[in-house]
C-alpha cells in the first residue's frame, strides 16, 4: 500500500547538508504522526536520511530510488 | 542535551566551508553547535575578517560559488554565519589567545559572535561535554 504524505519537500538539486537541514526545518513545523515526503537527488541522502531518522526518533516509513531520484517518507515522532 | 563542538583554525574561504557545512548539518542533528575560532579563524567573527579570501590562489572563486549555489548554500561567508546563527543553535566563540595574536578585540566582533573566551572554558564546558568533536 502506498504511503500518503501530509507535505512534500522537494530538495532536488541540493547537496549535503541541505536535504537534511531542510527536512529538519519542515518536520519542526508538522505535528506528531504527520508524514513528510522528501525528494532528493543527493546520493548521500540515502544513508543520511536513515541515520537522521534513527538519531532523532522520527520514523522512516519508506524509501525508494528511481532514475537518480530518492524519495523518502518520514513520519514525525 | 546532545551537542557538537568544532574548532576551526583557518579563515580562508576554500578551507573552512566543510567545517561550516558540518556545523549546518549539526543544527539538524544536535541541540547545540559550539564553534571555537582559533588562530586565523578568529578573524572570521570580526567585522573586518568575515570577508572572502582563498588559500588556493589557483582556485576559481566564481566556480566554487556557482557550485555552492547549486548545492543550496549561501556563497557569502557572512551570509553563511548568519544562516547558522538563525537556527538558534550555533554559538561562535573567539579564542582569547588568537584574538590577542591576531588583534581582534571584543568591539571588533560581528553581532553574531558570542564573545571571546578562554580555551580551557571551551574544552571543559563545551568540547568535553559534546557528543561529537570536530576540528578544521
Amino acid at each position: 500500500m502506498a504511503v500518503s504524505s501530509n507535505k512534500t519537500l522537494d530538495a532536488s538539486g541540493l547537496s549535503c547538508p541541505l536535504p537534511i537541514v531542510k527536512t529538519k526545518k519542515e518536520i519542526d513545523t508538522m505535528s506528531s504522526g504527520q508524514v513528510l515526503e522528501i525528494i532528493s537527488t543527493d546520493p548521500g541522502s540515502k544513508n543520511d536520511m536513515a541515520a537522521w531518522c534513527n538519531r532523532t526518533g522520527n520514523k522512516l516509513l519508506e524509501s525508494s530510488e528511481e532514475g537518480g531520484k530518492f524519495k523518502f517518507y518520514v513520519q514525525k515522532s | 542535551m546532545k551537542s557538537m563542538a568544532i574548532i576551526i583554525q583557518k579563515d580562508a574561504y576554500d578551507l573552512i566551508l566543510t567545517g561550516l557545512a558540518f556545523a549546518y548539518l549539526g543544527t539538524a542533528v544536535y541541540d547545540e553547535v559550539d564553534i571555537l575560532c582559533v588562530n586565523w579563524a578568529v578573524k572570521l567573527i570580526s567585522k573586518e575578517g568575515v570577508k572572502i579570501k582563498l588559500d588556493h590562489q589557483d582556485a576559481s572563486l566564481q566556480k566554487i560559488q556557482e557550485n555552492l549555489t547549486k548545492a543550496g548554500l549561501p556563497t557569502d561567508l557572512y551570509e553563511i554565519v548568519k544562516a547558522l546563527k538563525s537556527t538558534g543553535k550555533v554559538h561562535f566563540y573567539g579564542c582569547s589567545l588568537a584574538a590577542a595574536i591576531f588583534e581582534v578585540d571584543q568591539k571588533d566582533l560581528i553581532p553574531e559572535a558570542d564573545g571571546i573566551v578562554g580555551a580551557t572554558w571551551f574544552l571543559t564546558e563545551k568540547a568535553e561535554k559534546a557528543t561529537i568533536f570536530m576540528q578544521y
